[in-house]
């Protein structure tokens, strides 16, 4: 019974999202995404995209939910923190230096798959 | 760098158990340094460079659309000004409590010429967007750093280099520039007009006022065969002036308590596309760096277990477009020096830095890059009348980096070395006069383009006087 019951939430669980789970990105699908918004679109290609849409860079892959969704889960504040601060491999500020923290917020969110 | 890692890894592995001990100690030092505050109690959010040395909170950031709007707004920004490019200067060139300015938006390209093989580029460019923009219309630069995040300005400013015997850093190809200078004048310079700020500030640590617009000196696109091999270190060190006359681009990265280099060069090709493959030179490293956790207290078990590692690695091999090759994505975040020598000291200086590392710092597991410049004519370039032989020292981002000034430098210094702009370094304006035989004279002409000295920040005031 209480298979069944696991059963059927992990179904109606399914059912609300509606989404596929998220599959891994190559380097060229990432690549392929551009912020709608045209400024900060300009600023994505002049900092965050050199180094996330290369596989050598080992930075998350834009678009790639399947490593970016344990990021997302740990907040907003600790990505923009992370972001502004730098992390590891990730220079501070994701070398765009005419970025404001919400620019960051928006470049975060279109990175982590949000708003593609 | 050539990647062995399985062998190394199986290598590590068969000590593990003896050494774990090492291995934690390691952990603990080399945990992430403190991170200054996201946001000052000012609310200004926080500016630091790649390697994380350096950091600021500017009062001001800004990002000018175009020439005309950075000319309009230079004269009334807060001071200091400081131009910013990718951050990847490991000095303090960039920190302001004043005006950072990002010349982020000034890119693309602004005209060519086929006949004469010349580029007219907007400054903030960055390097890695500049080769394909340049092979789309036929022509290519014959060397890159090797790392090609920059911008084309904080290249020039910092006097920027691949290698190459007879062919000159970055600001060696640059036959014009457009400068906006503090007071929100525009001047051209080149050659022929205004020779002497031309030569002042084709290298100028972004002090003579910020650069719009550079004519570069191309060369028509090639293709190169990049070949990447293991050497003894012994063996290349003897053959350095053969290898870097034969070879269009030549460096070598010496592996510290190894024995071995990796010898890379790059010579024009007709033959077929063989792309790189994925970059693996950061999981090389961490190998290098696993090495060094396990063995740092018995050099000669190190030495032994690398050797053994790396023995019978095959030759990598790429055919490309120069610009796919020359730079390296360098996910791992370090803190460098690098000294321009004489060329006919580079390599005993070498031998001597490389004792000195193996003798005193065990801890370093970064190698050790060679790279020659030809001469040029700017006056604030490290390469100013002289062929030169550079070496670069590096450390991790998170370990410390003191046994540079206290074991490399006074070595580089002794041999007339002088210093690379971006990279660590402790000199002032008495040193650096000593070096730059038209020193005063480029002091003399920034003098008269900032008489007020808004483009100067601490650094640069003891850089300058």
């Amino acid at each position: 019974m209480r298979f069944l019951l696991v059963i059927l939430m992990l179904a109606l669980a399914a059912c609300g999202t509606g989404e596929a789970p998220p599959k891994p990105l190559t380097a060229e699908q990432s690549a392929a995404f551009s912020p709608k918004d045209a400024r900060l679109a300009k600023l994505y290609a002049n900092s965050c995209k050199g180094c996330h849409t290369v596989s050598g860079a080992q930075a998350p892959l834009t678009g790639d939910r399947t490593v970016w969704d344990p990021r997302w889960a740990q907040g907003e504040a600790g990505l923009l923190s992370a972001a502004i601060q730098g992390k590891k491999g990730m220079p501070a500020g994701g070398q765009c230096f005419e970025c404001s923290p919400d620019d960051l917020k928006a470049l975060i969110a279109f990175m982590a798959g949000r708003e593609l | 760098m050539i990647t062995r890692r399985k062998v190394l890894l199986g290598s590590a592995g068969l000590m593990a158990l003896g050494a774990g001990s090492c291995a934690g100690r390691r952990a603990w030092m080399s945990r992430e340094p403190a991170l200054p505050a996201a946001i000052d109690p000012q609310g200004r959010a926080l500016w630091s460079n790649w390697s994380g040395l350096e950091h600021a909170y500017p009062m001001k950031r800004a990002a000018p659309a175009d020439e005309a709007e950075l000319a309009a707004m230079l004269p009334a920004a807060a001071v200091p000004i400081r131009p910013v490019g990718a951050g990847h200067s490991f000095t303090a060139l960039v920190p302001t409590e004043g005006t950072l300015l990002s010349l982020d938006r000034l890119e693309g390209l602004v005209s060519q010429d086929t006949t004469t093989a010349t580029a007219t580029v907007r400054a903030g460019t960055k390097l890695s967007a500049l080769g394909p923009a340049l092979a789309a219309i036929g022509q290519e630069m014959l060397s890159l750093p090797d790392i090609n995040k920059q911008t084309l300005a904080g290249a020039l400013a910092t006097g920027t280099h691949g290698t190459g015997k007879g062919i000159t850093a970055i600001h060696g190809t640059v036959t014009a520039l457009r400068l906006v200078l503090p007071d929100g004048t525009i001047a051209e310079c080149s050659r022929q007009t205004r020779p002497e700020l031309f030569h002042a500030a084709r290298v100028g640590l972004g002090a003579f006022g910020v650069l719009s617009q550079v004519t570069l000196q191309n060369q028509p696109l090639s293709r190169v065969k990049k070949v990447v091999r293991l050497v003894d270190t012994d063996w290349v060190l003897g053959e350095w002036p053969m290898l870097a006359a034969k070879h269009r681009n030549a460096e070598f990265l010496v592996l510290p308590f190894t024995g071995k280099s990796a010898l890379i060069t790059h010579d024009v090709t007709t033959e077929p596309v063989s792309p790189r493959l994925p970059d693996t030179d950061s999981q090389t490293l961490m190998d290098l760096k696993r090495l060094r956790d396990l063995f740092e207290f018995t050099p000669g078990l190190r030495r032994r277990a690398a050797q053994m590692a790396m023995k019978d690695l095959p030759t990598d091999v790429a055919i490309d477009e120069g610009w796919k090759l020359l730079s390296n994505e360098r996910p791992d975040r370090f803190k460098e020096m690098e000294y321009h020598l004489p060329i006919a000291a580079q390599a005993e200086v070498l031998r001597e830095v490389i004792a000195r590392i193996e003798r005193d710092a065990l801890d370093v597991f970064f190698p050790i890059e060679a790279r020659i410049i030809a001469p040029d004519d700017a006056w604030l370039s490290p390469f100013y009348q002289r062929e030169s032989g550079s070496i670069a020292v590096h450390a991790w981002y998170k370990e410390p980096h003191d046994w540079m000034f206290k074991l490399i430098e006074p070595l580089f210094r002794e041999a007339g070395g002088r210093p690379h702009w971006g990279k660590l370094h402790s000199l002032g304006a008495g040193e650096l006069k000593a070096l730059y035989p038209m020193f005063a004279e480029a002091q003399a002409v920034r003098r008269s383009v900032d008489p007020a000295g808004r483009m100067v920040n601490p650094f640069l005031k003891k850089v300058f006087g």
